[in-house]
């Protein structure tokens, strides 16, 4: 999955593509990887008294580091809104983001000497594992989802779902006007409804039992089907278009339940890193406050 | 014309285009159906919804057709009357009708006022397509969970620390620096748990050795400290960097939390690891050239002979020095005492003990009896374990054997004086006490022992008296008796010393070696000597014991036998009763004293 997302990048000189992942022959997945590996072999190495923790000079060293790299990550915030090309184009500052961003589970857990509790310290641990988990969960949904989500368009835009809904809510209003009072309220109350209401959890869940174009098709389909009209019967026409809406619901539902999922990650990722650059000032002056 | 019907609808660029039926009629109908005078497309409004009668007197009658009413004026209804003239609004579904009087004539406007659909009516699509709709904003949540966490970890601790910093005690309760332990205090400091200030007296200073003396008021110094800088192994390159960097974050060198470190989890204190004494001690005498300690480095492999302190001249007081077991050293007690032949299981010692009820022979536990914790044994006591044998009694009268005063040599000459003053029958007497049964071998039923004299000349005192304190009589069985010049009375017998620890640098626990039999260790069996050290040596030590990170059955540390802040008592292990309550509120007085 991440070959995907890897492959999704700029052109190069050569011709080939190559993504953020991928970047300079990953170069960052190997700076990081000698990081995690001496900061491991430096863990079973160095004898601290009497076990490790983040209070030895070893474990001080990894935290540094460990807050360094915090605070260079979230520049990326920053980073981000200036283009710039070259070294340290935001193809590059990405790769590094990624790749140093998951070399600090090693490095973190190790300053953490595995010691944790209810405290400022696990906290500030906590809060980083969920920010690097979210990143992570951030880069395999851009590496699968476009693909599905493509699919479910299928060559249609966000606004020509939104005008395809309104041009069948008209065919519907116009449709339903001879239709007697009660079907008319089936109708009208498909038109009034907002068919994508609802929170968060609705829209990742893309579960809509309240959908009242659902209910209506149905009970449309089931009059129709105890009281046959002809062609020329305006519920026949009504039914067949809730049908088309209904259609189109899913579709945009779909769509928008899948850029949920491509979008949450950040509401966890950026708020996260606040509250954990928050948690590492209150773990950091702690420590030194009760030195 | 009694009506003009008014509708007004919008194009999509919003333009109005209004059209006017007029109707001369008195009567007109409001429906969806296309032939209603008024027809509304309105899936709100019923086919025939509502009839408009225009009254004689010029009023207006509205009456509902159907189920569904109407709205007046804001107001739901399904018949009014109203007056053209004053003007009124109407509401069915999402269309209103203004009426009004204009040249005598109804005027009734009707337009929708509310979109068709959801989906027609404008929407941010922006929105829509992204979360920013239903979740509060990045930024929002950035601050508010920045601010919450800034709040209850940094500036609430932190007031507690201020708030208390001058107070005796903390309340019993939760404090919020408390959410800045690193982990839980050891048992013994678990009362402090909720008490930061206990220790850690001042804002970004260093804990300090005051705030644990404030409690542990006996604790001395391991030695000198001029020596103890001396003895240190030099640091290596990681040490260096550890003591730079505490240098540099202020944190003197030497404190108690360097070794005792806290905040490691519930439980006992962490154990001093032996890598912690052997940094000074594997090579010690190459630093302190002038030191009497032999180095050690682990009891398996690096650990010199033991040299337990022993008596070498028995004298007041007597001479003690310590040897190595190697040197084979003999002690001084003063007293004489085959272990050999008192553990005998075929001698007359077996013999007399099996007539007592001791079983088939004499065993340790017979004469040593331990101490109430059981880790050493108490002093011989001669009445208790050896009178029963070795009588000194001297003569019957009625049930009641009188005896010498064991301990007392004046004492004894002076009984015996009294004995021979007193007279006859003298005859059967002295018979009694000097021909009474005397050694295991001329036992007699029922009849006591008494104290043997050797041989003698019944007749006389003095004969008696030389004779007790001589080869072959009670006191000197067992004494080293000093004898006075001819024609004197003063005889004398030897002081006893008897050793109850003779590892004085390191502690030795009988009770943790339950496990053990005594010969095990001890080659009492073989011992026809008193001034023999029964004691085991180091080898036989380490068939149990090795050091810290040996496959031994017991890997030990330094710490098992030896204590850093070495003094009378057991050295300190990590299973002292945890539970037992100390006022621990001391240490909290204590230090304000430190602060202020």
């Amino acid at each position: 999955m991440a070959g995907r997302a890897a492959q999704s990048g700029r052109v190069r000189s050569d011709g080939t593509h190559e993504g953020f992942l991928r970047h300079e022959n990953f170069r960052w997945l190997k700076i990081a990887t000698m990081m995690s590996l001496l900061a491991l072999v430096s863990y079973l190495l160095i004898d601290v008294q009497p076990r490790h923790n983040g209070g030895s000079w070893f474990g001080y060293t990894l935290g540094t580091i460990g807050v360094l790299i915090i605070l260079w990550l979230s520049l990326i915030g920053i980073r981000k809104r200036k283009m710039s090309r070259g070294h340290w184009s935001l193809k590059a500052w990405t790769s590094a983001h990624v790749y140093l961003g998951l070399s600090l589970i090693v490095i973190a857990t190790l300053h953490t000497g595995f010691q944790l509790g209810w405290n400022v310290h696990t906290l500030a641990y906590v809060l980083m594992m969920i920010v690097i988990l979210s990143g992570v969960w951030g880069i395999s949904v851009y590496a699968t989802l476009p693909k599905v989500m493509s699919a479910n368009r299928d060559q249609t835009t966000e606004a020509q779902m939104l005008a395809s809904l309104r041009s069948i809510d008209r065919q519907l209003h116009d449709a339903a006007q001879p239709l007697d009072q009660n079907h008319a309220e089936l109708v009208r109350s498909s038109l009034d409804q907002d068919p994508f209401g609802g929170g968060i959890i609705r829209r990742m869940a893309n579960r809509y039992a309240t959908c009242k174009t659902r209910q209506a098709h149905d009970e449309i389909l089931v009059i129709m089907g105890s009281q046959p009209g002809g062609k020329d019967d305006p519920l026949e026409k009504v039914g067949s278009l809730l049908g088309r809406k209904r259609a189109i619901l899913a579709r945009t539902r779909k769509h928008l339940q899948l850029k949920a999922m491509l979008e949450i990650w950040l509401y966890l990722h950026v708020p996260l890193t606040f509250a954990l650059i928050a948690a590492l000032v209150a773990h950091i002056v702690s420590v030194f406050f009760y030195w | 014309m009694s009506f003009l019907i008014r509708q007004i609808s919008r194009t999509s660029d919003g333009r109005e285009i209004i059209r006017a039926y007029p109707h001369d009629v008195r009567e007109i109908i409001i429906g969806r159906e296309a032939s209603c005078e008024i027809h509304l497309a309105d899936l709100a409004v019923e086919l025939r919804h509502a009839r408009l009668t225009l009254q004689a007197n010029g009023k207006l009658d509205v009456v509902a057709l159907a189920g569904n009413g109407f709205e007046v004026d804001g107001s739901k209804t399904s018949q009014a009357v109203i007056d053209p003239a004053g003007g009124s609004e109407l509401r069915f579904g999402s269309h209103l009708l203004v009426i009004s009087v204009d040249d005598g004539v109804v005027v009734i406007t009707a337009e929708r006022i509310e979109v068709l659909s959801d989906s027609t009516q404008e929407k941010d699509e922006i929105g829509l397509f992204t979360l920013r709709s239903i979740m509060p904003s990045r930024r929002l949540m950035a601050w508010a969970l920045s601010i919450i966490i800034l709040l209850a970890l940094l500036v609430w601790p932190i007031h507690t620390f201020y708030n208390y910093q001058n107070a005796e005690k903390r309340p019993a309760a939760f404090h919020a620096d408390s959410l800045w332990s690193s982990g839980s205090l050891s048992s013994p400091h678990a009362g402090l748990g909720m008490d930061c200030q206990s220790c850690h007296t001042e804002a970004f200073v260093a804990v300090s050795d005051s705030s644990c003396v404030s409690c542990h008021e006996d604790v001395h110094d391991h030695a000198d400290p001029k020596r103890l800088k001396l003895a240190k192994a030099p640091l290596n390159w990681d040490g260096k960097i550890s003591r730079k960097i505490a240098e540099t974050f202020s944190r003197p060198e030497g404190r108690c939390v360097e070794c005792h470190t806290e905040h490691e989890g519930a439980g006992p204190m962490e154990d001093t690891k032996q890598q912690f004494c052997s940094s000074c001690h594997t090579d010690m005498n190459k630093r302190l050239t002038d030191t009497k300690i032999a180095n050690a480095g682990d009891f398996g492999t690096a650990h010199p002979q033991f040299k337990p302190e022993v008596i070498t001249a028995n004298g007041s007081p007597p001479k003690r020095e310590r040897i190595s077991l190697d040197q084979k050293p003999l002690e001084d007690s003063g007293l004489k005492f085959p272990h050999d032949v008192h553990l005998s299981r075929t001698n007359g010692v077996a013999r007399m003990g099996q007539q007592f009820g001791f079983g088939q022979a004499l065993d340790c536990k017979d004469c040593h009896i331990k101490t109430p914790d059981g880790v050493q044994f108490q002093a011989i006591d001669m009445e208790q374990s050896c009178a029963m044998c070795h009588s000194l009694g001297i003569e019957k009268i009625g049930d009641t054997v009188r005896t010498l005063r064991h301990g007392d040599p004046k004492m004894v000459v002076a009984d015996l004086r009294a004995f021979y003053r007193a007279g006859g029958p003298y005859r059967v007497r002295t018979r009694q006490v000097m021909e009474g049964r005397k050694r295991p071998g001329s036992y007699a039923r029922s009849q006591p022992y008494y104290a043997y004299f050797g041989s003698v000349n019944y007749s006389r005192a003095d004969s008696a008296i030389r004779s007790v304190f001589s080869k072959g009589g009670a006191c000197y069985d067992c004494h080293t008796v000093i004898t006075p010049p001819a024609g004197s009375d003063n005889w004398q017998v030897q002081k006893v010393h008897q050793t109850s620890r003779f590892m004085m640098k390191g502690w030795f626990d009988h009770a943790a070696h339950d496990t053990e039999t005594c010969s095990s260790c001890h080659a009492a069996k073989k011992s026809g000597n008193a001034s023999e050290l029964l004691l085991p040596g180091i080898k036989t030590c380490r068939t149990c014991h090795g050091g810290e990170a040996s496959n031994a059955d017991v890997p030990s540390s330094c710490a098992m036998c030896h204590s850093f802040h070495a003094d009378d008592g057991a050295p300190w292990v990590p299973k002292f009763d945890m539970t037992r309550k100390r006022d621990l509120s001391k240490a909290r007085v204590e230090n304000i004293k430190v602060r202020t």
